[in-house]
């Protein structure tokens, strides 16, 4: 019986629907704001996984589920470059059957670093984990550049597949993946190893371990690396790195809305037709 | 001769006139259930009669003409406004019910910033009435986590409570006056005075009444001065719950009003406040309000009696303002949520109780290791403390599971009732009160005579003289 080595890797970020308007003013205007990343200050709002992540991270888990309905057998292990934060959300991969758990210390602000962070899972793939299958969003939150799917299948010369909405196995641990593409839905059979970079999925949601799960893997542990011990020099690449933010402002995201008049829901149809939709029936 | 189903709608629209009967089967089945049997309308997986249907209450008269057809007919009603109950209030669990809707009575009577009060139709949002004083420095100081979606009538009839409930009371302590229609059609209106001693309080009559007696059409309440420029947070992190409590209470009995006053457990903690807490820590926070030297020396005070509690640690206020900032269920909020629950099977339910100082510990623990060991696949069991008084406080059990095995519309039978039921049980043991501010509904209304002991025959008494065909809102409060 073949086992699959899968990797998802995942992000903590903060959670900016929590955030005020007001913080993203102030965070514009002051440049010296304490967090370096962005100007604005996301200390205070309580931390979220990456929703992108939070899908690939479901997904492993259905892929494995369906694997073990074939007989075929499947370790999943989960890789996060983030502080202490992180270690809650590893703990609960742990208990829904992760085996591996792992974080990298990140030594400073990687949020518009996407080379080194790209270089710092390779490096885990590579030296750690020799994994088969690295799934992980597409973009997250803070930097949102989307390019570490990219830079990662390069540094591993692995092919990538972006856009990820499902992954089914296969025999001969092949899997078949559907991917959103200009056209419509591209599905592709994939030998591995390769990168998936997951994308707006419908399972979105990660499934929840009960008490008995968690006491059950309590003492799991969780891998503790640092940029040196996977070959990464961070200070020195993050010097190299070329994306620098030079200031925010707001978009104007305001809609715009019309009271229609009429003296019977009839009569407010009408004026909503002539006025509104008749010249957008007339061009389709 | 009980009226048929078609009966039913031919005598409403004969009243209201057939656009304001809505029966369309669809909106009445997802009107079969409210938040209590959520996971019906989130799966669409319906078991409750469906009822006849929605009559709309465009005005006080026409609601007592409704009653008067209802009461005349033995039909079921059920009074309803934002639609947003979580204890079964608003089901049906009489066949052919109507439920009455007062959604569309939703006009702001007066303000009138004098008197500090404001006059509301049942149907106005609280949101709606909140930004419109606000817009006159003033406030309602009503501040729940349904404020974005609960209407004045209903947080009336449940006995609402809001977040600043420790400074400002709860809703029955809002009420200056207000108007009600009861069985047979019968409007009474209920002054507007700052206070009387001319008898029993009548408005307790209405206030909390859940539907069961009435049907209440207009509230006055009370406006406060609004100041949040002086708002201000303060937050500990500690260890255990036993002295979490003794440092609320600490602070209630020490002469000092803080708005706000809460402790979260582990569990509860973990959820809200895992950037700051670590996984075992329990969180204490506070915030004062009102004219500057009140704030500040409330807060002050505050800090100074928390001080005597070594364990405490201080947290930056930003974190507690931040996360208070951001409490309030909107629509969007449940939207998500929802979908969360569909995709995982993973269901959050809360239920509250209160006790005095010396029972409240003993009652959250007792009940969180009960559910622990009895219940199966829990995924989180906590809570906190979020509304305390001089001589005790509340106990808000927040709590998560797994539906495994059962398809959604068991989920209140295996899951939720046994562990509401451990909560009554282990309440009741102790000396408390079953229900703190959801209302009873009809999720809780199997244990009223256990709640209620000798005094049920007060609450009988008046169900009886009120209702006395037992139209209104059947198995609320009082079990069928």
């Amino acid at each position: 019986m073949s086992s699959l080595r899968i990797l998802v890797s995942f992000k903590v970020t903060p959670d900016f629907e929590a955030l005020r308007e007001a913080d993203w003013l102030a965070g514009a205007e002051d440049d010296a704001a304490e967090d370096a990343a962005h100007g604005v200050e996301t200390r205070y709002v309580r931390r979220v996984l990456n929703c992108f992540d939070e899908s690939a991270l479901e997904m492993a888990l259905r892929l494995a589920d369906a694997r073990a309905q074939r007989g075929s057998a499947t370790s999943l292990g989960a890789l996060s470059v983030g502080g202490k934060e992180t270690e809650p959300y590893l703990k609960t991969l742990l208990a829904l059957g992760y085996e591996r758990a792992a974080r990298v210390e990140p030594e400073a602000a990687l949020d518009f670093a996407p080379a080194v962070v790209a270089s710092l899972i390779a490096g885990y793939v590579r030296q750690v984990d020799h994994s088969d299958l690295l799934l992980l969003g597409c973009r997250s939150g803070p930097g949102d550049s989307g390019t570490v799917p990219f830079l990662l299948a390069e540094a591993l010369g692995w092919p990538c597949l972006t856009q990820v909405l499902e992954v089914e196995p296969l025999p001969d641990d092949r899997v078949r993946v559907a991917c959103l593409v200009d056209d419509g839905l591209r599905r592709v059979t994939l030998r591995l190893p390769c990168v998936l970079a997951v994308g707006n999925a419908v399972v979105s949601q990660l499934r929840v371990p009960t008490l008995t799960d968690r006491l059950a893997r309590k003492h799991a542990p969780i891998d503790v690396l640092s940029g040196a011990d996977l070959g990464v020099d961070i200070a020195g690449d993050l010097r190299r790195e070329t994306c620098v933010l030079t200031g925010l402002e707001t978009i104007d995201r305001a809609r715009r809305g019309v009271i229609v008049g009429g003296a019977t829901p009839a009569a407010k149809a009408h004026a909503l037709f002539a006025a509104h939709l008749k010249d957008l029936v007339e061009k389709l | 001769m009980p009226l048929t189903r078609e009966s039913i709608v031919e005598g409403l629209q004969r009243i209201v006139g057939p656009e304001d009967v809505i029966t369309d089967e669809h909106i009445l089945v997802q009107s079969s259930v409210d938040n209590f049997r959520k996971l019906q309308n989130i799966f669409d997986v319906h078991t409750m009669p469906v009822p006849a249907a929605i009559v709309m209450a465009r005005s006080t008269a026409r609601v007592a003409e409704i009653l008067r057809f209802a009461d005349e007919h033995g039909v079921n009603v059920i009074p309803r406004t934002g639609a947003t109950a979580t204890e079964g209030g608003l089901e049906s669990a009489a066949p052919d019910s109507v439920i009455i809707d007062g959604s569309a009575m939703n006009e702001i009577l007066h303000i009138d910033a004098y008197n500090m009060q404001a006059t509301a139709q049942c149907g106005v949002p609280l949101q709606v009435l909140e930004d419109r004083v606000r817009e006159l420095g003033l406030t309602t100081g009503h501040s729940p986590q349904s404020k974005p979606v609960a209407h004045m009538g209903g947080l009336v009839a449940t006995r609402s409570i809001g977040q600043f409930s420790t400074l400002y009371g709860g809703i029955e302590d809002m009420v200056v006056g207000l108007e009600a229609v009861f069985p047979g059609g019968q409007v009474t209106r209920i002054k507007n005075v700052p206070r009387r001693a001319a008898g029993p309080d009548i408005r307790h009559v209405v206030v909390g009444n859940e539907g069961a007696l009435c049907f209440i059409t207009e509230v006055t309440v009370k406006l406060f001065p609004y100041f949040p420029e002086n708002n201000t947070f303060l937050g500990w992190t500690l260890k255990d719950m036993a002295t979490g409590f003794a440092a609320l209470r600490a602070v209630m009995v020490s002469g000092h009003k803080p708005s706000v006053a809460r402790v979260y457990d582990p569990g509860d903690a973990g959820i809200h406040f895992s950037h700051f807490a670590a996984p075992d820590d329990c969180v204490l926070l506070f915030m004062a309000e009102g004219p500057a030297g009140i704030a500040k020396a409330t807060a002050e005070g505050i800090a100074a009696v928390v001080a005597g509690f070594p364990e405490c640690k201080p947290v930056e206020s930003a974190y507690i303002e931040t996360w208070f900032n951001d409490l309030c269920w909107d629509a969007s909020k449940i939207i998500a949520e929802d979908e969360r629950i569909r995709q995982t099977r993973n269901v959050n339910r809360t239920t509250e109780i209160s006790a005095d100082w010396s029972s409240i510990n003993d009652i959250y623990q007792a009940a969180k290791a009960r559910i622990i060991v009895e219940i199966p696949d829990i995924t989180m069991m906590g809570g906190h403390s979020s509304h305390s008084y001089i001589n005790g406080t509340n106990m808000y059990f927040n709590y998560f599971f797994n539906v495994v095995d059962v398809g959604p519309e068991e989920e209140t039978d295996k899951y939720y009732l046994p562990i509401i039921g451990i909560i009554c049980e282990e309440t009741l043991r102790l000396g408390g009160s079953i229900v703190h501010h959801h209302g009873m509904g009809k999720a809780r209304a199997p244990w009223v005579k256990d709640e209620y002991g000798s005094s049920y025959y007060i609450l009988e008494t008046l169900k009886h003289a009120f209702d006395p065909n037992g139209i209104m809102n059947k198995g609320t409060i009082i079990p069928k």
